[in-house]
């Protein structure tokens, strides 16, 4: 076998220009998917955390059945009760994958500085849970002022344009009304410990973090709309959820369990887009390998139909020759990945050395452009075009298998 | 029984919708050991005489047999099999490999046929020594001259240790001293070796040198077909 990768390798350098043309047009495919992936990767990456963490989804919410068709009409009826809360959370944290499981309730009204009024949608959490789940992302919103603390009930975090638009500033005071389960209208005082940015146009002049207790004093309940539940490692969400689920049902507590991905819709539409760009991209790297490699193996046939006789006449089988067209056509193949691997790697280095910036559409903050290396994607990505390489050439090296022996000698 | 016997073979080419008859009923046995040349005019049915006997072709009518196993009956496999240990060819236009060495030119057939790389060196290199190219292993052919790199194309041919080896005009793309030293070197191996060398040429300035000469006319044997 070594001796054909030999003369399969001393074939591809004695055409110098045909080689060069076809390993760039390989490399560049594989650099152009190899970029685009790391692209994705991060972003995938980022949108992920940004879900679980940064917007605080965590990796699995359990909710009573029923709340996320009807929660909005008839809230009181499917929230946990204080009781379901309690024996919800011993169960989920029972299991040794859970760093925390937090009750949460949501509320919507009205926030006022006394001359103007605007409406909020607030998330009612327990500050030191938050923190827990926030982790690292507390760094890329960074909260100006004070952050959540569990002994101060009215003090909050509001979205940066929301407090604008209110004239609102870290320490000055406000009001918060809303109508409670019972439908009465309920107003507290409110004191803005901290501005944050949710990076998100749409959501900063509506959004409000206020302590768990603080928003059911708002909805003068003890209940709570949903339990969310942070794990150690992301991969285990939905191993997590099936057996929550039955242990769960087994304590005959009627519930839902989503997980982080099923909730994050902004993650799921993102992600069809560049998966649905990615398969595009990649269709057209497929086409490009495929002809290249097709049409430099079928020069090859042709130039060296006199050698393909020659070697038939000193005793080589058709499968010979075809197996040393198919082995040029897969070193092609690779000679072009590892190009397209260092020029993969370059592209990266520069793009990580000048670190620029890009604000995508609906974002009010600009975000890092980062391209991760990922080398199981090289290295399936290096394992299909060598295999697809030698797929194209054997249509070539057939032909040339084919061929009879006296016309093939006889070719000028 | 001869080596080689070719029996009551015709051969008909197809140009378009005309049928170009090259051999008519040819008749001829070849022993082991002999050296032997056909001649003829151009166009007389050499090449397709010595491309019926070296198994690269079949015959229309009648049949080839090499060491009593008739080619007709064999696949293709078993043919390119027989081509590699029972066959060697030296080429007019020599026919080496371009990016292989004069020595991997020469260890080509035996590593075709699965003889181990050091083995092949081993016996390539004698080989090349005996056509007396022991000092251009390491050149490729576009670094040889026409002489030498037949030169290595009957190393080549001998390296597989065949039955007979053919050489279709061998001497034609060379100069007249260089076709003589090609033919006495050919004959010298003939003796030394006792492979059989049946070569075709139109030179008669060539056939002085050999044993047995057997002269085609329009597809059929002149004279030296006994």
């Amino acid at each position: 076998m070594i001796k054909w990768i030999k003369i399969a390798f001393r074939n591809i350098l004695k055409n110098k220009r045909r080689s060069f043309v076809t390993l760039l047009a390989i490399a560049l495919g594989f650099a152009a998917v190899n970029l685009f992936r790391g692209y994705t990767h991060n972003t995938y990456n980022g949108l992920r955390n940004s879900a679980i963490r940064g917007h605080g989804l965590g990796h699995l919410a359990v909710y009573k059945n029923g709340w996320l068709e009807h929660g909005k009409t008839a809230p009181d009826k499917y929230m946990l009760t204080k009781k379901e809360i309690e024996t919800i959370v011993s169960i989920v944290e029972a299991e040794k994958e859970v760093v925390l499981a937090t009750p949460e309730l949501h509320v919507t009204g009205l926030v006022t500085n006394g001359r103007v009024s605007t409406i909020f949608v607030a998330k009612g959490v327990i500050p030191k849970d938050e923190k827990a789940i926030k982790e690292g992302w507390v760094g890329t919103r960074p909260v100006t002022g004070a952050p959540l603390q569990d002994d101060k009930l009215y003090g909050v975090e509001m979205a940066e344009d929301l407090a604008r638009h209110l004239d609102l500033k870290p320490k000055s005071e406000g009001v918060i009304m809303a109508a409670t389960l019972d439908g009465q209208m309920n107003a507290l005082n409110v004191e803005v410990a901290g501005t944050y940015n949710t990076g998100v146009r749409a959501t900063n002049d509506k959004f409000i973090r206020m302590p768990f207790a603080y928003a059911q004093e708002l909805y003068d309940t003890d209940k709570a709309d949903r339990i969310v539940v942070l794990l150690d490692y992301w991969r285990n969400t939905v191993a997590l959820r099936d057996r929550l689920q039955t242990k769960l049902a087994q304590a005959g507590l009627p519930v839902e369990i989503k997980t982080w991905r099923e909730l994050a819709v902004f993650y799921k539409r993102v992600k069809g887009l560049f998966d649905m760009i990615f398969t595009f991209i990649f269709a057209i790297v497929l086409v490009i390998v495929v002809m290249s490699v097709i049409n430099t193996m079928g020069m090859a046939v042709l130039e060296r139909t006199r050698e393909i006789g020659t070697l038939r006449a000193l005793g080589l089988k058709k499968r010979g020759v075809s197996l040393l067209f198919a082995l040029e056509g897969a070193l092609l193949g690779f000679m072009g990945c590892a190009a397209g691997m260092v020029l993969n790697i370059i592209v990266w280095a520069i793009i990580r050395y000048i670190s620029p910036t890009y604000t995508p559409p609906g974002n009010s903050a600009p975000v890092p452009l980062i391209v991760n290396l990922v080398p199981e994607t090289m290295t399936l990505l290096m394992l299909f075009l060598v295999l697809l390489s030698l797929i194209a050439a054997i249509l070539p090296a057939r032909r040339a298998a084919k061929q009879n022996v006296v016309d093939s000698l006889g070719y000028v | 029984m001869a080596l080689i016997e070719i029996k009551q073979v015709q051969k008909e080419y197809q140009l378009g919708e005309t049928t170009v008859p090259a051999l008519r009923g040819v008749d001829l046995d070849i022993d082991a050991g002999e050296f032997v040349a056909v001649w003829g005019p151009s166009g007389s049915g050499k090449t397709t005489l010595l491309n019926l006997i070296g198994t690269i072709d079949e015959p229309t009518e009648g049949d080839v047999l090499i060491g009593g196993k008739s080619i007709k009956k064999m696949s293709d496999d078993k043919r390119s099999e027989l081509r590699n240990h029972t066959i060697g060819f030296v080429f007019q236009g020599f026919n080496l490999v371009p990016v292989l060495s004069a020595l991997e030119n020469v260890m080509l057939p035996l590593q075709i046929n699965g003889t181990s790389s050091a083995k092949a060196k081993e016996i390539a290199i004698s080989r090349l020594e005996a056509v007396g190219l022991k000092a251009f292993l390491k050149h490729r052919p576009d670094k040889l001259s026409g002489g030498q790199q037949q030169r290595v194309s009957i190393a080549r041919a001998l390296a597989a240790n065949p039955a007979v080896v053919i050489a279709d005009e061998p001497t034609a793309n060379l100069d007249s001293e260089t076709a003589r030293n090609i033919i006495g070197l050919m004959h010298q191996l003939n003796e030394m070796e006792a492979v059989t060398f049946i070569f075709s040429t139109h030179d008669q300035r060539l056939l002085d040198q050999v044993k047995r000469m057997v002269r085609l006319e329009d597809g059929k044997i002149a004279n030296g077909g006994e």
